[in-house]
């Protein structure tokens, strides 16, 4: 069937009001962050990076972004290294103790945050853990483990066990396997795992309000400047984070799709 | 020739299915030895069980003498040629095949000189940069058997490494696999459930059924003198007339009582039993030799190739009988009253 050029353009039209309305309110940070905003209103006349040049000197800003990237890197390496070992162990065999871990790894990432976090701070203080940036990545890293674990163990079971099988017979030991084989076929579902995690990471706010001593993420700092308004070098903030954001998509779309794998497995 | 492997009294259940009741097999020094038996029979769990992926419930595993049954995989002088292959699909042909010898800590050098000649071996030389995506099944095929060969295994386990090439590229590397055999004579444990290749390629065939093995010998063996009325029946288009044992290795059946070759293996006098005669040991009309005559009527004759199968209804029992084909064709028509003849060396008693 041709449609009428009218109705083509009219769905086109509707196709472009839907786009400037779910992504005009991302771009408008970006483009008022190089104009200077005054009383409220943004001053088209002149180009700038003011915003930019009092960003760097935000101090609390800054190191809440500090801080923020401490958190992601550390619960991304601690996340990826347990989630590969539970991820080997689970996929070794099946039985009840295996079919428990699983549930117990996907409970905080199904679990409503604030119940998550709640958890977290209850067990901090019994265990009598002050609240510190130590506290913050260990909650980070029970929350992002469900996703890493889980890319793992798809891609360890497309992986299949007669590679492994294969490895050992012709005389490899166990880490030379591991390091040999699985690791190689294991690098983009780590890459991939850790990028998404870490986006994951970056924005949590519910559980780190819990388990927070005095640091702030920028999540949290963010929050707290909103009682008091945006200053306008929030705006570079935001402009700079959907850049690096738009990359980290960019390396995880290359990385999970798998193409190592394709035409492989005939 | 001296023993390689041998088993016994080899058992295994998954669970509670028994899948092997105690196996006692003797593998040959550079023999090719082929498991042959339709699934579920037990054959890959053997092959599994030599090569250390599953470790039997009962029973001894003896290589020299020692008990191997529950040592580690990667401890054992035995290489694999998987049914998938299972090539490492990061690494390139030349690393694939060079992996076994690099993970033993051979210089670079030397599994550089070994892996050309193994490549040479199985006639992949020009393809040592490819890797496993950019090969066809048969290439991958070879790479698989390259890296098993490499090391210089005792024995070589080849899980139905075939199964998964079409029937023209099947026929090239059995007789690839065949000369390769010849070339290196190391030992090899061949599984399949496909008759024609076990009998194409085998010095000795092992069949097996149900976890049993049921009859080991030259293919020649087990396809002219079958033991039981599952082999008789495996290697297809048999005829299997059912009667009663007699003395003196004789089966009384509706087309009367005919003499059968006895070789210590058939049902004692008074069981059930079956005579078994090839379709090609039946000669139409009375031949010099043959111990046997009937008489019976053309009811089909079926070109097929090669050979034309003609049915002859025998007393209302319907044997079938193969005969070379002739361009012209056979002077044989549906209907016509023939005398068919067979030797008693042909003809076998097995137990129904």
């Amino acid at each position: 069937m041709k449609r009428s050029p009218l109705a083509t353009l009219l769905l086109s039209l509707v196709t472009l009001l839907v786009f400037i309305l779910l992504y005009g309110p991302i771009f408008i940070p970006i483009v008022t962050s190089f104009f200077t905003v005054k009383y409220g209103s943004v001053d088209w006349s002149q180009m700038n990076l003011d915003a930019y040049a009092k960003l760097t000197g935000n101090e609390g800003v800054i190191e809440a972004v500090e801080n923020t990237f401490i958190v992601g890197l550390s619960a991304v390496a601690a996340s990826l290294v347990l989630g590969t070992v539970i991820a080997l162990h689970c996929n070794s065999g099946k039985s009840r103790s295996r079919a428990l871990l699983q549930f117990v790894v996907f409970l905080p990432f199904l679990m409503p945050p604030i119940i998550t976090g709640l958890s977290l701070l209850i067990f901090f203080r019994e265990v009598s853990i002050d609240r510190s940036m130590l506290t913050i990545i260990i909650g980070h890293t029970v929350f992002v483990l469900a996703l890493v674990y889980r890319t793992i163990l798809v891609r360890l079971q497309g992986i299949g066990f007669s590679m492994i099988e294969a490895s050992y017979d012709l005389g490899a030991s166990a880490p030379q396997t591991f390091f040999y084989v699985l690791l190689p076929n294991l690098k983009s579902a780590l890459i991939g795992a850790g990028v998404l995690a870490f986006a994951l990471s970056f924005d949590e706010t519910m559980i780190t309000i819990l388990v927070t001593g005095t640091q702030n993420t920028l999540p949290l700092r963010l929050w707290a400047m909103m009682r008091l308004g945006f200053t306008p070098d929030i705006n570079a903030l935001v402009a700079i984070i959907l850049a690096l954001t738009t990359v980290m998509v960019l390396i995880a779309a290359r990385y999970l799709i798998p193409k190592d794998f394709a035409g492989a497995d005939a | 020739m001296a023993v390689l492997l041998e088993l016994k009294g080899v058992g295994k259940a998954f669970g509670a299915t028994r899948v092997l009741e105690h196996i006692d097999l003797a593998v040959e020094d550079g023999e090719f030895i082929t498991i042959l038996g339709p699934s579920g029979s037990g054959k890959t769990t053997i092959l599994r069980m030599i090569g250390g992926f599953t470790q039997p419930d009962q029973g001894q595993i003896l290589l020299d003498g020692r008990d191997i049954a529950h040592d580690p995989i990667n401890r054992r002088p035995f290489n694999t040629v998987f049914q998938d292959y299972a090539l490492f699909p990061h690494m390139t042909v030349a690393g694939n095949v060079g992996y076994g010898l690099k993970v033993r800590g051979t210089a670079n050098a030397v599994i550089k000189q070994r892996v050309g000649e193994v490549l040479d071996l199985v006639q992949l030389g020009s393809l040592a940069a490819r890797y496993p995506a950019q090969l066809s099944g048969g290439q991958r095929q070879r790479v698989a058997l390259a890296r098993a060969i490499i090391c210089q295994p005792r024995l070589i386990l080849l899980d139905e490494p075939l199964a998964a090439l079409d029937v023209e590229l099947r026929k090239q590397m059995q007789e690839f696999l065949k000369d390769i055999h010849r070339e290196i004579k190391t030992t090899f444990l061949f599984v399949t459930h496909d008759q024609e290749e076990a009998i194409a390629m085998a010095d000795r065939i092992c069949v097996m059924n149900y976890g049993k093995i049921l009859q080991l010998g030259s293919p020649t063996e087990v396809y002219y003198r079958p033991h039981s009325e599952f082999v008789a029946r495996f290697f297809g288009d048999n005829n299997l007339i059912e009667g009663v044992a007699g003395d003196r290795g004789s089966v009384a059946t509706p087309i009367g009582t005919l003499p059968c070759a006895a070789d210590g293996t058939e049902p004692a006098a008074g069981a059930k039993a079956f005579a078994v005669i090839r379709p090609e040991a039946i000669r139409i009309g009375n031949e010099p030799g043959a111990n046997t005559v009937v008489a019976g009527q053309v009811s089909s004759v079926n070109f097929g190739g090669a050979a034309t199968v003609a049915v002859v209804d025998v007393a209302g029992v319907p044997l079938r009988v193969k005969l070379p084909s002739r361009a012209e064709g056979l002077p044989l028509k549906v209907g016509d009253r023939v005398q068919l003849a067979w030797r008693t060396e042909d003809c076998r008693l097995v137990a129904a």
